[in-house]
């Protein structure tokens, strides 16, 4: 393979010219060390003891963060900071004295302050000792400089959230770095970083890089003058798929209530907005939060750190009569003039299972029994299906698998099979409970995140694209824009007649007499939903007025306009009570403010 | 037994050399990166690095050379995939929320890449020799061979690793022997077109602009140091400070003033010289130096004695490549060479670096200890 008969004599012959090129650079090199440490040593002596150029770290503005139109929804606020760096100043107590003259703080405190940073900061790291300064402060002390060896202003750029609690679940929020996160990226003490939601998940983007200012100091630690200044690098700004009205009237919609709210553009995954009550208020971490406030959020039992959207998961209720229909009418059980006929119960063995409406509905179709929200027809229509069936048709539309939304800890709910309770309890499948699963009661748990991708795949015909939260990003120094396209994840193919079917009852279940969702309708589109009123105890109590934790949890799922879907949505509201009085609403008003702004086009 | 044989033709004086210059090195490294609390984490990472260099040092023993050379066009390949990989990723990066997988581990195929250019050419021109050197003509499949991974390497960008893949083929192509008229000819192309870019304005002022802005600056500062205080200009300053100020016998140990009051920049990766300069003093760096010197000169040495083509030129390739990177390195802390960012090889922080390099020495005493074997 290799010709060895050939002599390495003719290269061999060439290697004392590296060896003579390798000698004559090490004695380069050596004679210039020997110039510099020699020579010059004594002058290069004298710069390093003169050498004290102190950088001041420039903290860049954090990108700004808009909704989908360009409204900002998260801004910084420039102020300024007094900080002492304790190795500038020859006369550290007199320092301390004057300056708690000016700042107000005791000395002591200030002394604490030092203390308390003295494991965690390098030398000459600024220790900040009044954050925030009024302008006032901040003129005495830069007016009397010399008198303040080792006091400096530092300008910061404070995280502001002018909505306050709206979306905040969606932000996340910043903190100081922890030393863990600041040995991992070498990022400098006190800078602040994303601690959760879009702030974390675009931290590096956001974040820009610090600048620094180079001052000369004279050897009692006094600003002689200014050597320079290397601007912050400013984060990149981004632009959500949010859209601000839209974000508001869910917000508002949800109030005091718990709950949650999606809203989708069913075309492309962009999030239009996403809200979980309770909420909390990011404003109270860019300081850094006190300990009293940490406390309360983490001790609240309503959870307001926890992101109801995408972590929590709900029993479907009737909204999850949808997959039923659908899977019954794509597989061929359920033919278009079958009819079922309610009476107010069915009994299967010695259970008796309930109809809402005491009374009975009589017979109805598919039609009838969607927009009337009928048990009975589901209880039936589910048997006849078959339960896996039925679950194999919800997992095709999502349910029981993450939505891949970039946000932390997103729940995938659970689709029970017959199979998953044998293993899980040993116990066979009972045949009420394919009743009760086939009306969203039972194991079956969904997130409104998954129950608002259902809608948009039905609105859309079966395609099933990322959740989008980040439309574009624009560079502030060179304007540079990077757009985010849609990406479709996959498409499930139903047949064209069922799904026209299933649309047609959704209309109704809006705009027909009967339906359960009048209060969902609006002039600006047609409407097309479901109601789900979700049982958060087991069975139905005849008779008895459920109060407060007891209530059931309010459902609607939506989109619009029905003949040309741009948006849809899902709501949730903890232990509302009936979906069409409670949820209803809520989606309206978000989708009435979102085809506010992009024209409904369709309008009746 | 043959691994018996192998060991007892191991130098072990040069292991030696290599274990104590990797030692001054994770000293420097640990009173670079040294914070008041206590030993920065980087120290325990090049400790691991330089640990998991010297396995792979000893496990390249182990196989023929020529079995590594057999690899080298598939090492070769490979590099240039990872090199795509990262020009590729890097593009939808920003582009896409990928970004985020790519993980807090950061490899550098571009250090991968100067290895396996060096082994590639030496294996091309072993089973390729002309007699009377390569002409023009000859030098155009290796040329190409280099020109691929320079410019994905440009593209990244890294100046500084486009610079040595140049420099460190150059001196290969001269070993392996090239056409006196062929060089002549060349290097009178390569002035011609130099002189062409600055003196044609509109030339020049292209290939300026293409340039990104830092590489501007470090240009800029190179000529005229005291352009740019606080840019490179300011690193080459203070790096000339921090060496000058260490005079003959040094600061001591972790009292370097200039380095430990983050003076001075990069002082854990491109100017850790600078840290052992002024600590050490002229005492410490010239010892290192020396110690370098040795190190190189037992390279050339294994180079000359190797029993055929590929040994002498993939031996000769790795201490060109080494003294290179340490040449420009040391140039770069004493303000003789401009500002690019090469590590100095055993000693600046950096795994892949770290790694590259313990696989090179590993290579080159793998050919020392065959060279009298007989081969079959």
């Amino acid at each position: 393979m290799y010709q060895q008969q050939d002599s390495p004599e003719a290269i061999q012959g060439r290697l004392p010219l590296l060896a003579a090129f390798i000698i004559l650079a090490i004695v380069i090199l050596f004679i210039r060390l020997w110039y510099l440490q020699v020579v010059k040593g004594a002058y290069y002596q004298e710069q390093a003891e003169s050498n004290r150029i102190r950088p001041v770290k420039l903290r860049p503005p954090r990108g700004v963060i808009y909704d989908r139109s360009g409204r900002p929804l998260v801004e910084n606020e420039l102020v300024f900071d007094i900080s002492l760096i304790p190795e500038d100043a020859p006369d550290l107590d007199t320092t301390i004295e004057r300056l708690s003259a000016i700042v107000k703080i005791a000395p002591d405190a200030i002394r604490k302050a030092l203390e308390d940073e003295s494991n965690v900061r390098t030398s000459y790291d600024p220790v900040k000792i009044r954050e925030e300064a009024p302008w006032g402060e901040v003129a005495v002390v830069e007016a009397h400089q010399d008198d303040l060896p080792g006091a400096i202003i530092e300008p910061e750029h404070l995280r502001y959230y002018p909505y306050g609690e709206l979306a905040s679940h969606q932000f996340g929020y910043i903190g100081k770095v922890s030393q863990s996160q600041r040995r991992k990226e070498q990022s400098d003490i006190g800078m602040l970083t994303g601690q959760g939601g879009l702030e974390k998940i675009y931290d590096k983007l956001l974040r820009g890089v610090a600048g620094r200012r180079l001052i000369q100091v004279n050897a009692a630690g006094r600003k002689v003058k200014d050597l320079g200044i290397e601007e912050p690098r400013p984060g990149t700004d981004i632009y959500l798929t949010i859209d601000l009205d839209a974000q508001k009237a869910a917000e508002e919609g949800l109030g005091v209530r718990a709950g949650a709210v999606v809203a989708m553009d069913p075309n492309t995954g962009e999030i239009l907005a996403l809200a979980s009550h309770p909420s909390y208020d990011p404003n109270l971490f860019p300081r850094g939060i006190s300990p009293q406030d940490w406390v309360k959020l983490m001790n609240d039992p309503r959870h307001p750190m926890y992101n109801r959207a995408i972590q929590s998961v709900y029993p479907p209720g009737s909204t999850f009569k949808v997959i039923v229909a659908l899977a019954g009418l794509d597989s061929g059980v359920i033919k278009l003039d079958d009819k079922v006929r309610c009476k107010g119960f069915l009994t299967s063995g010695k259970h008796s299972f309930r109809c809402w409406k005491k009374g009975g509905h009589g017979a109805v179709s598919l039609h009838q029994a969607l927009v009337e929200s009928c048990d009975v027809y589901f209880y039936t229509m589910g048997e006849r299906i078959g339960w896996d069936r039925v679950a194999e048709y919800a997992r095709k539309l999502g349910y029981g698998s993450l939505t891949g939304i970039l946000l932390p800890d997103e729940k995938p709910g659970l689709i029970p099979t017959t199979e998953w309770k044998k293993k899980r309890t040993g116990e066979a499948w009972y045949p009420g409970e394919t009743y009760i699963n086939s009306i969203g009661q039972g194991f079956v748990l969904v997130s409104p995140i998954q129950s608002c991708q259902m809608m948009s795949a039905i609105a859309n015909g079966g395609h099933f694209y990322q959740p989008m939260l980040l439309k574009r990003t624009r560079n502030r120094e060179t304007g540079e824009v990077a757009v985010f396209s849609p990406e479709r994840k996959n498409q499930i193919t139903l047949d064209p007649g069922a799904l026209q079917e299933v649309r047609s009852a959704l209309v109704g279940v809006v705009n027909e007499p009967g339906g359960t969702a009048h209060s969902a309708a609006t002039p600006l589109a047609t409407v097309a939903g479901k109601t789900g009123t979700a049982q958060v105890i087991a069975q139905k109590i005849a008779g008895r007025k459920l109060e407060g934790k007891q209530q059931d949890h309010a459902w609607f799922v939506a989109y619009a306009p029905a003949e040309n879907p741009k948006i849809a949505v899902a709501v949730v509201v903890e232990h509302g009570g009936h979906g069409g009085s409670v949820a209803a609403p809520i989606a309206k008003k978000v989708i009435e403010e979102y085809l506010k702004n992009v024209g409904p086009k369709t309008v009746r | 037994m043959l691994v018996q044989r192998r060991f007892d033709n191991l130098p072990w004086g040069l292991v030696l050399l290599v274990v104590i210059i990797a030692a001054i090195g994770l000293a420097a490294v640990y009173s670079a990166t040294y914070t008041s609390r206590g030993p920065s984490s980087l120290f325990t990472k090049q400790l691991v690095w330089i640990s998991a260099g010297f396995v792979i040092m000893v496990l390249a023993l182990i196989p023929d050379y020529h079995t590594v050379g057999r690899y080298a066009y598939l090492l070769y390949a490979v590099s240039l995939v990872l090199l795509f990989l990262v020009m590729v990723m890097g593009k939808t990066g920003m582009g896409a929320q990928r970004w985020l997988a790519i993980g807090p581990f950061a490899f550098q195929p571009s250090e991968l890449a100067k290895l396996s250019v060096t082994l590639a050419l030496a294996r091309y021109f072993a089973e390729d020799p002309k007699r009377g050197g390569y002409e023009l003509r000859d030098l155009a499949i290796p040329g190409a061979m280099v020109l691929v991974p320079l410019l994905l390497v440009l593209k990244q960008p890294d100046l500084g690793t486009a610079i040595m893949l140049l420099l460190t083929s150059a001196l290969i192509v001269v070993l392996a022997g090239i056409h006196l008229r062929s060089a002549l000819l060349m290097l009178v192309a390569g002035l011609v077109i130099a002189a062409l870019v600055f003196a044609v304005a509109p030339v020049r002022h292209k290939l300026w602009g293409s340039l990104k802005p830092y590489q501007q600056n470090r240009i800029k500062a190179f000529v005229d140091p005291s352009s740019d205080r606080l840019g490179s200009g300011y690193h080459a300053n203070q790096s000339k400070i921090a060496v000058g100020s260490g005079q003959i016998t040094g600061k001591g140990y972790r009292k370097g003033t200039q380095s430990q009051m983050a003076f001075l920049p990069e002082r854990h990766t491109d100017f850790i010289f600078a840290v052992i300069a002024e600590e050490m003093g002229l005492v410490g760096a010239s010892l290192l130096l020396f110690l370098y010197l040795v190190l190189l000169l037992a390279g050339v040495d294994t180079a000359r004695n190797a029993k055929d083509r590929l040994g002498a030129l993939m031996a000769g390739g790795i201490v060109s490549m080494i003294s290179l990177y340490v040449l420009i390195n040391v140039g770069m802390a004493l303000g003789i060479v401009p500002v690019v960012g090469v590590p100095l090889p055993l000693v600046s922080y950096g795994g892949t670096s770290v790694i590259a390099t313990f696989l090179a020495l590993g290579i080159l005493l793998n050919i020392q200890t065959r060279r009298f074997m007989l081969f079959y």
